[in-house]
């Protein structure tokens, strides 16, 4: 109760004005969501745009996180005034190019070895070349605490607008699955041993999920006109209990839920992995019967990020996408979604709800 | 190796270490200025032309100020390779 | 506070170290193999990784030298501040954390995991930033929100920001903000590729300066609102910070400095201060040519008198992911002990600004301090913290 009463008196919202995503899905241009794009060699890659807005001298240097992040913001940078800061989460961008460097220092046994990729491997790279392309000097800042790397820049950017209200900000999540990322994660078990097509990722009884990459970007300010989506709150957590974690969620929903509304919809980051499944069930528990469940891991991955990817299509939804068969996992029929939970979890540790409305 | 031979194998070899993937070698000219105007390279490309040099062509340059002086179109570069080069 | 750095392994330490000029940036490395042992100078901390574990109590796997060292300040810095553990569990208990290198100090081994040339070392969960916060989340059962920053070099300035406001909107009590990095193959390797790593020691803001020394370190300061410290031991008061982008290059400053004019300007703003306020400067100062010129270049710009100044990275090197928040905790001693410490190895000014840096340990009356942390990627930060 005590929890709850702290935090409802906090400002944890703002208005989403423009958002884009770059994934393994058509998400990018004129979204459809109807054909399920399969992965390529046990991995969901992005469908990468043309990138003509990124001078090809700067973009030769960019390392695959980098060239989806630019790629993804350039139309809200484009298209609108300047921002006044650029925040953005990833846990594993820049480690490609790392990996690279790391090569020539084993191949070239610390002789000569070319610093381009030393100097894209810094995780705010991505953040960086923002700033570098929209000539942008204000506040940016990359968050990169694993599967709340996210989530980490959302409350970074409530918080900025609770200092600045008449801001705008550039808001983002991008991660990427390299060879070298893919090798390590594997070695660690994240990934399904078998081959599951993404389309019967919840159906596979095992452990593990499915790897994927991308970018999502949003235009964030406290204006409510012509705003597409709200954000009401948001909520992280770390544990692995799964009693704390129902608690909390009932907390958030009791703190933030305005009265008059009920949650339409959960997006649920199920993902395939039977050792964190008793999460999204319990979630979904507590839930009420009008309310439906909508997952979609197997259309972007499970990539530490990949509550941007849910953010964006939040947005999407709320703006009457369609959802076609195979996200849904509890049917509801009746008027559209208007007030939508998203949860998600990484590897049952890092646990974080949003609550979105239209 | 004659000059001629040297200066395509070289611009091609630029465009593939500096991943120039919308230049074509052929397109570039000897006496085109490398950084600023022309190509447009900056400091970290200088770095690592040098990098390129030594790779290829066994050319130690150690201060990258000394580098510039060298790197300044495919004529200067050549001509350097073709006095220096222990490769 | 908690910190440890090639000059000390506790705040006493490092306080005393600083009023005696000691340099802690020498030439003898042992570490791991590499090219460079011997031949550069580093700022290494004076425990072995082997000896660490034993120290710190640490008997599970895969904790890589980053966390050790976070672990040894952290666990510093929560003493001192008598933080009981339940408190330390509790929801409004922040932990922020900063690191640029993580457990990639660990260059063998993230290699032979990437290029799959193993069964998995038992590291392979523990390389990226965001391992060395979340084994002391787990570690200390932390409930509040927990958040790793990596901005380059100045990664724990911004961590120290945003524990601050965490707190400033009511989504934390405390935050116990910091960060931390080791010495690494991989960074070691990339500086001396930029040919920005010196072969002798660094000499920041010298007309002769050629580059900089690595060093590692780590450091963690604890944050309550002024309602909270009641009874409490305090140090310092932050009482301004901003954040700025150069948005020139990756990895140098532009010539006229636009980022840490901001920075410095806009933590002034914040402050509510005037620049003739600001009693001293702990400047970002590593010793290369770029950043010093272009520092000094910005102070001038934003101070009509200039007040006194210093770099401490030619004592322990630059710490980078750590250097924010070990900087912080000098400019906090400095403040407490109303002293300044000296810029080693100054010569001559830089001939275009004329510049000179503090020379000799002074004992001087500081009311506000301005710490200074320019990363790559053109990300600037500027932190201010005053007398109690």
């Amino acid at each position: 109760m005590f929890i709850s009463n702290i935090f409802k008196s906090l400002n944890l919202m703002f208005y989403i004005h423009q958002t884009y995503c770059i994934s393994p899905q058509k998400t990018f241009q004129q979204a459809s969501l109807e054909t399920l794009n399969p992965p390529t060699k046990k991995r969901l890659l992005a469908i990468e745009p043309a990138y003509d807005g990124i001078p090809p001298g700067i973009l030769r240097r960019m390392g695959k996180a980098i060239r989806m992040g630019v790629g993804a913001a350039m139309p809200i940078l484009k298209s609108s005034n300047p921002v006044n800061g650029i925040i953005i989460g990833t846990a594993k961008g820049g480690m490609e190019d790392c990996i690279k460097f790391l090569n020539q220092i084993v191949q070239y046994e610390e002789g000569l070895l070319a610093p381009g990729n030393f100097v894209q491997s810094t995780s705010n790279a991505i953040a960086a070349q923002l700033g570098l392309l929209s000539h942008n000097k204000s506040y940016n800042t990359t968050h990169v605490h694993r599967g709340l790397a996210f989530e980490n820049a959302v409350i970074d950017t409530i918080m900025q607008l609770n200092e600045f209200p008449d801001n705008h900000y550039l808001l983002g999540g991008v991660d990427e699955i390299s060879d070298f990322n893919y090798n390590i994660e594997t070695l660690s078990g994240a990934y399904k041993k078998e081959s599951v097509s993404n389309e019967h990722l919840y159906d596979a009884d095992s452990p593990g999920s499915i790897p994927g990459e991308g970018a999502a970007m949003f235009l964030v300010n406290r204006q409510k006109e012509k705003a597409i989506a709200r954000l009401l709150a948001i909520k992280t957590l770390h544990t692995e209990d799964l009693g704390l974690v129902n608690t909390s969620l009932q907390q958030f929903i009791a703190a933030h839920l305005p009265p008059s509304k009920k949650i339409d919809l959960l997006l649920s980051g199920e993902n395939g992995d039977t050792r964190t499944l008793k999460f999204y069930t319990g979630c979904e528990g507590l839930m009420d019967k009008h309310t439906a469940v909508i997952r979609f891991k197997h259309l972007c991955g499970d990539v530490p990020t990949s509550a941007a990817f849910g953010l964006w299509l939040a947005c999407y939804i709320l703006q009457k996408g369609p959802i076609p068969a195979h996200m849904i996992k509890k049917p509801v029929t009746g008027s559209p979604y208007n007030t939508i939970l998203l949860y998600n979890n990484y590897k049952g540790l890092q646990h974080s709800f949003m609550l979105v409305s239209g | 190796m004659d000059t001629a031979t040297l200066k395509k194998q070289l611009k091609k070899q630029i465009v593939e270490f500096l991943n120039l993937t919308s230049v074509n070698p052929d397109d570039i000219k000897d006496d085109e200025p490398l950084f600023g105007e022309g190509l447009g390279l900056d400091s970290i490309d200088s770095i690592e032309l040098i990098v390129l040099l030594g790779r290829e062509y066994g050319i130690n340059i150690q201060d990258p100020k000394e580098g510039r002086k060298i790197l300044v179109d495919i004529n200067t570069m050549v001509a350097y390779i073709e006095q220096h080069r222990t490769k | 506070m908690g910190v440890i750095s090639a000059i000390g392994n506790s705040v006493a330490e490092n306080h005393i170290a600083l009023t005696e000029a000691v340099c802690g940036v020498k030439k003898e490395f042992s570490l791991f193999p590499t090219k460079y042992a011997g031949m550069l100078p580093f700022g290494q901390v004076n425990i072995s990784s082997v000896s660490l574990p034993g120290k710190l109590n640490i008997t599970e796997p895969g904790v890589t030298r980053t966390t050790m060292l976070a672990l040894h300040a952290f666990n510093e810095a929560i003493r001192d501040a008598q933080i009981p553990l339940p408190q330390l569990s509790s929801f409004d208990t922040a932990l922020i954390g900063a690191s640029t290198v993580g457990g990639m100090c660990l260059t063998d081994e993230l290699y032979a995991d990437a290029n799959n040339n193993t069964e998995g070392s038992p590291y392979t969960l523990s390389y990226d930033c965001a391992s060395v916060a979340l084994y002391l989340q787990q570690r200390f059962e932390m409930n509040g929100i927990i958040n790793t920053i990596n901005t380059a070099c100045s990664s724990s300035a911004n961590a120290i920001m945003y524990g601050a406001m965490l707190i400033k909107n009511g989504f934390a009590k405390r935050a116990i903000v910091g960060g931390a990095d080791s010495l690494a193959k991989y960074t070691i390797n990339g500086f001396h590729a930029l040919h920005i790593l010196l072969h002798e020691n660094c000499t920041p803001f010298d007309e002769g300066r050629k580059g900089l020394n690595l060093g590692e370190g780590a450091a963690f300061l604890v944050l309550e609102k002024e309602e909270d410290i009641a009874g409490k031991k305090v140090y310092a008061e932050l009482t301004g910070y901003c954040n700025a982008n150069d948005a020139y290059h990756p990895s140098s400053l532009s010539e006229q400095g636009d980022g840490p004019f901001f920075s410095m300007r806009g933590a002034l703003q914040n402050a509510g201060l005037s620049a003739s306020q600001v009693s001293f400067i702990n400047a970002h100062g590593t010793g290369t040519e770029n950043n010093d010129e272009v520092e000094s270049r910005s102070l001038l710009r934003l101070f009509e008198n200039m007040p006194p100044f210093a770099s401490s990275k030619a004592n322990i090197g630059h710490t980078l992911g750590a250097a924010g928040a070990i900087e912080a905790v000098y400019s906090i001693l400095s403040l407490v002990h109303q002293e300044v410490y000296p810029n080693l190895h100054f010569n001559q000014p830089i001939a275009t600004t004329g510049l000179i840096p503090v020379k000799s340990y002074q004992k001087i009356q500081l009311q506000h301090v301005m710490s200074n942390s320019f990363g790559f990627g053109g990300n600037c930060s500027s932190l201010i913290f005053s007398k109690a």
